[in-house]
C-alpha cells in the first residue's frame, strides 16, 4: 500500500525516548490572570476616595466594569494570538474554550459598563434614567475619542451575535471566521476612550503606561506569531500536495511533502491550520491533525467529509501550494505520566491517535489502541494499525456496530475485563463529543483518575 | 473532560461579579477619610500663595485680598476668597465650589448667599444654606481659614498700601483676569495675583465642568495653578489627559500676564 508511512526512521527513533512528562502551565496562567484583575481592580480603589451618593455608586460600578473589560479584552486577543506556550502546552483547545468565554463575558462587562456610565453621567447632569440615549448621544460627541469607542462598541456587538451557538451554525465558517477578525479593529477603536476619558489612567501615569504595556505586548505578540512566524514557516518548507489518496469511503489522506519538515517541530498527535492555495479554497484555513509522524520529506493528513473545505479536499490536484500554521495542539507524548499508554479513537478521530500509536515511548504491550467505528469498512487506517501493532507489539482492537445496527458496550466493566490493568494507564482521547463524553464517564467508572485522562474537543 | 453546565456558568460568573462590583462600592467610606490630609497636601501651594500675597503686599493684608485654604467636601473643593479693606470685610467671593452636573445648580444657588452672609457677618460664623450643607461647611472653613491668615497679618496694618482689583495708584498688588478661552470642553479663564512683578497666586475661575471633564478638570487646574506660579510666565507644560484644558488655560493665562504687563 503505497499510503503506508509507517516504519519511517523518525518515528522508530521516537518510540526509542525516555519518557518525560511536562505540566500544562495553565495554574500558572490562570492565578497571572487573576491576579491581573486583582491589579485593575486594585488601581480603581487607590483612585476613588469616597463614594457619597448613589449616583457615585454608578458611575463607580460603570468605571470598575469598564476597567475589568478594558484587561479582558487584550487577553481575549492575547488567547487567540497562537502563542506557542498557549496552544502547544495548554492545548489549542483549551485555550479556544477560555477565549470563548472571556470574550463573552467582556461582552457582558462592556454592556454593564455603557449602560451605568452613561445612566450615572445622565444622573450627574441632572436628568433621568430615561434621558439615557440622549447622554449616549451627547457623550459621544462631547468626550474624545468616543466616537471610535463607540463603533468599536458596535463591531464587538455584532461579533458578539455572530458567535451565539445559534446563529454561528447556520452561517458558514469563513464568513463567521472574517466577521470574528473585525475583533481587532474593534480592540482598536476602543482603546482610545480608555486612555483618554479614562479616569485612572488621567490620574495615574504609571497605570498609562501600565496599560500601554500591556495592549503593547499582544499586539506585539499577535504580529508575531500570527503574521511573521507563518510567513517564516512557509518561506522556509514550501509545501505542496504531493497526493491525495482515498483511505475509505469518505475519508482522503492528503500528502504534502515540502523542505526539512522534520524540522517544522511538530510531534505525533499535534495539527497544522491548513490553507490550499486552490480555487475557491485559498480564503480559509483548517485544522486538520496529523496522521503520521512527519517525515523529512513529508506530512500526511487523513480528513474525513463532513464540511464543504473538508469535501473538497478530495479534488486537489498534485503540486497544489499548501499554506499551513503550526504546529499546534498539546495532546503530545509529553501529556502521559507513566509507562502504560491507552489510546481511544473515535471515528476520523483516529488521525492524532494514528501518529502517537506509532512514535508514543514504550516496549512491547505498553501500548493499546481502541478503535471505535460503525462498521469494519470505516476502519480507516486500519492496515497501518496492524502492521504497526506486528511491529511493535502493541495491542489493536475495534469495536464496530454490530450488523443490526446495536451500539458495542464500552462501558467501565468491558473495558476492565478487556484491560485488568486500565487504572495504571495514561489514556489518550479523540472523537466526537459524546463518544468521548461517555467513554470518559465509562474510564472513570473503570478507576482511571481524571488527570491522566487527555482528551482534546474543538466543539465549544 | 468534566461535564459542562452552561446555565450554571452563566448564573456563577453573574452573581460573582454583581456581588464583587456591591461589595467594593459599599466598602468605600462615604466620606474621605483621607480628605483632611489631602486637604493639608494639597493647600501648601495656596497657603503659600496666600501668604506669599499677604507678605509680598508689602504688608498689605489688613487692606488687600487673601484667599483661605481649599476645604475638600465631597463633591469638591471649596475655596474663599476676602477682599478686606482696614480690617473689614467688604467682599466675599468663592474661588472654588463643587461643579458638574446637580452641583452646578446647588453652587450657583448657594454661594452667592454665604458670600453675602460673610460680609454681613464679619467672621466665620454664617447659617449654612439649607440642601448645600457640605458646600456651606466647606466654605465656612475655608472662610475660617482666610480669616485667620487676615489676622496673622494685621500687626503690618500701620504700613499698609491699597490693592486690589481697580483700586488704581501705585499697586503692589494686583489681581488681573484673562480673557475667557473657548476650549472643546468649555471656557477656560485664568485669574493670577501678581505681586512685586512675580505671579503669587493662579487660578482658574471658568473651567470645563460635567461629566469626565469635572474630573479632569480637578486633576489638571491644581497643577497648572502651581505651574504658572512656578514658572511666572505662561510657558508651563501641559497636563497630560488635559490638552484641551491646558492649551486654554495657557492662552487665558498669557492674556492675563499681558494685562498686567500694560
Amino acid at each position: 500500500m503505497t499510503t503506508t508511512l509507517a516504519g519511517g526512521r523518525a518515528a522508530r527513533r521516537q518510540t526509542m525516548r525516555r519518557i518525560r512528562p511536562r505540566r500544562s502551565p495553565a495554574t500558572i496562567l490562570l492565578i497571572a490572570l487573576w491576579a491581573g484583575a486583582a491589579g485593575v481592580l486594585w488601581l480603581w480603589w487607590h483612585n476613588t476616595p469616597s463614594i457619597a451618593d448613589n449616583n457615585s455608586r454608578i458611575l463607580n460600578a460603570g468605571r470598575i466594569t469598564g476597567l475589568l473589560a478594558g484587561y479582558l479584552m487584550a487577553l481575549v486577543v492575547l488567547q487567540m494570538a497562537r502563542v506557542p506556550a498557549l496552544e502547544r502546552r495548554v492545548g489549542s483547545d483549551r485555550v479556544a474554550r477560555w477565549h470563548a468565554m472571556s470574550g463573552r463575558y467582556t461582552i457582558c462587562l462592556v454592556v454593564a459598563h455603557v449602560f451605568l456610565t452613561m445612566w450615572g453621567y445622565a444622573l450627574q447632569a441632572g436628568k433621568s434614567l430615561g434621558d439615557i440615549v440622549q447622554q449616549t448621544i451627547d457623550s459621544i460627541n462631547q468626550l474624545p475619542d468616543m466616537g471610535k469607542a463607540a463603533i468599536g462598541t458596535g463591531l464587538l456587538f455584532l461579533i458578539g451575535l455572530v458567535s451565539i451557538g445559534g446563529v454561528r451554525r447556520r452561517m458558514p465558517y469563513d464568513a463567521w471566521y472574517h466577521i470574528h477578525l473585525m475583533t481587532y479593529a474593534a480592540v482598536f477603536l476602543t482603546f482610545w476612550h480608555q486612555i483618554t476619558t479614562g479616569n485612572d489612567f488621567a490620574v495615574e501615569p504609571t497605570a498609562k503606561t501600565v496599560w500601554y504595556g500591556l495592549y503593547g505586548t499582544v499586539t506585539a505578540l499577535v504580529i508575531w506569531y500570527r503574521i511573521l512566524t507563518p510567513i517564516r514557516l512557509n518561506l522556509r518548507h514550501r509545501m505542496f500536495v504531493e497526493a491525495v489518496i482515498e483511505e475509505t469511503p469518505g475519508v482522503v489522506s492528503v500528502l504534502i511533502g515540502g523542505r526539512k519538515l522534520h524540522r517544522m517541530g511538530a510531534e505525533a498527535g499535534q495539527f497544522f491550520r491548513w490553507r490550499f492555495l486552490a480555487p475557491g479554497m485559498r480564503f480559509s484555513s483548517h485544522p486538520y491533525s496529523l496522521s503520521a509522524a512527519p517525515r523529512p520529506d513529508m506530512l500526511r493528513i487523513t480528513v474525513k467529509a463532513i464540511g464543504d473545505h473538508s469535501a473538497r479536499l478530495r479534488e486537489l490536484t498534485p503540486g497544489t501550494k499548501v499554506w499551513a500554521e503550526g504546529p499546534y495542539g498539546a495532546m503530545t507524548a509529553q501529556r502521559r505520566s507513566r509507562g502504560k499508554v491507552l489510546l481511544v479513537a473515535g471515528g476520523v478521530g483516529i488521525t492524532p491517535m494514528r501518529a502517537l500509536f506509532e512514535t508514543l515511548p514504550g516496549a512491547a504491550g505498553d501500548i493499546t489502541l481502541l478503535y471505535r467505528a460503525n462498521s469494519t469498512q470505516d476502519l480507516a487506517l486500519w492496515d497501518e494499525l496492524a502492521a504497526i501493532a506486528d511491529e511493535r507489539g502493541a495491542r489493536l482492537m475495534y469495536a464496530v456496530n454490530s450488523p443490526d445496527g446495536e451500539r458495542p458496550d464500552i462501558s467501565a466493566d468491558s473495558l476492565r475485563r478487556k484491560m485488568p490493568d486500565i487504572d495504571k494507564h495514561d489514556v489518550f482521547m479523540c472523537g466526537p463529543n459524546g463518544f468521548a463524553q461517555s467513554v470518559y464517564e465509562a474510564l472513570r467508572g473503570a478507576g482511571v483518575p481524571a488527570r491522566r485522562i487527555h482528551h482534546e474537543s474543538f466543539e465549544m | 473532560m468534566r461535564k459542562s453546565h452552561p446555565i450554571r456558568r452563566v448564573v456563577l460568573a453573574t452573581a460573582a461579579t454583581v456581588s464583587g462590583v456591591v461589595l467594593l462600592l459599599s466598602l468605600k467610606p462615604a466620606s474621605d477619610p483621607g480628605a483632611a490630609a489631602a486637604a493639608g497636601g494639597a493647600a501648601p501651594q495656596q497657603t503659600a500663595a496666600a501668604q506669599e500675597s499677604a507678605q509680598g503686599g508689602a504688608q498689605a493684608a489688613a487692606s488687600g485680598t487673601v484667599t483661605g485654604d481649599a476645604a475638600q467636601t465631597q463633591y469638591g473643593a471649596v475655596q474663599v476668597r476676602l477682599t478686606v479693606n482696614n480690617g473689614k470685610i467688604t467682599k466675599a467671593e468663592a474661588v472654588q465650589a463643587p461643579k458638574g452636573g446637580q452641583s452646578d445648580r446647588i453652587t450657583a444657588d448657594a454661594v452667592p448667599k454665604l458670600n453675602q452672609e460673610a460680609v454681613a457677618a464679619q467672621g466665620a460664623d454664617i447659617d449654612a444654606v439649607s440642601g448645600a450643607t457640605y458646600t456651606s461647611g466647606g466654605y465656612k472653613q475655608s472662610l475660617q481659614s482666610a480669616l485667620d491668615k487676615v489676622k496673622a497679618a494685621e500687626p503690618a496694618e500701620g504700613s499698609s498700601q491699597g490693592s486690589g482689583d481697580g483700586s488704581g495708584g501705585a499697586q503692589i498688588t494686583r489681581t488681573v483676569t484673562g480673557k475667557a478661552v473657548q476650549t472643546q470642553y468649555g471656557p477656560v479663564q485664568v485669574r493670577i495675583t501678581v505681586s512685586g512683578g512675580k505671579i503669587t497666586e493662579a487660578e482658574a475661575v471658568q473651567a470645563p465642568s460635567g461629566g469626565t471633564s469635572s474630573q479632569k478638570t480637578e486633576l489638571a487646574v491644581p497643577k497648572l495653578n502651581q505651574a504658572a506660579v512656578a514658572a511666572g510666565s505662561a510657558d508651563i507644560d501641559s497636563v497630560s489627559g488635559a490638552t484641551y484644558t491646558s492649551t486654554g488655560y495657557q492662552q487665558s493665562l498669557q492674556s492675563a500676564l499681558d494685562q498686567a504687563g500694560g
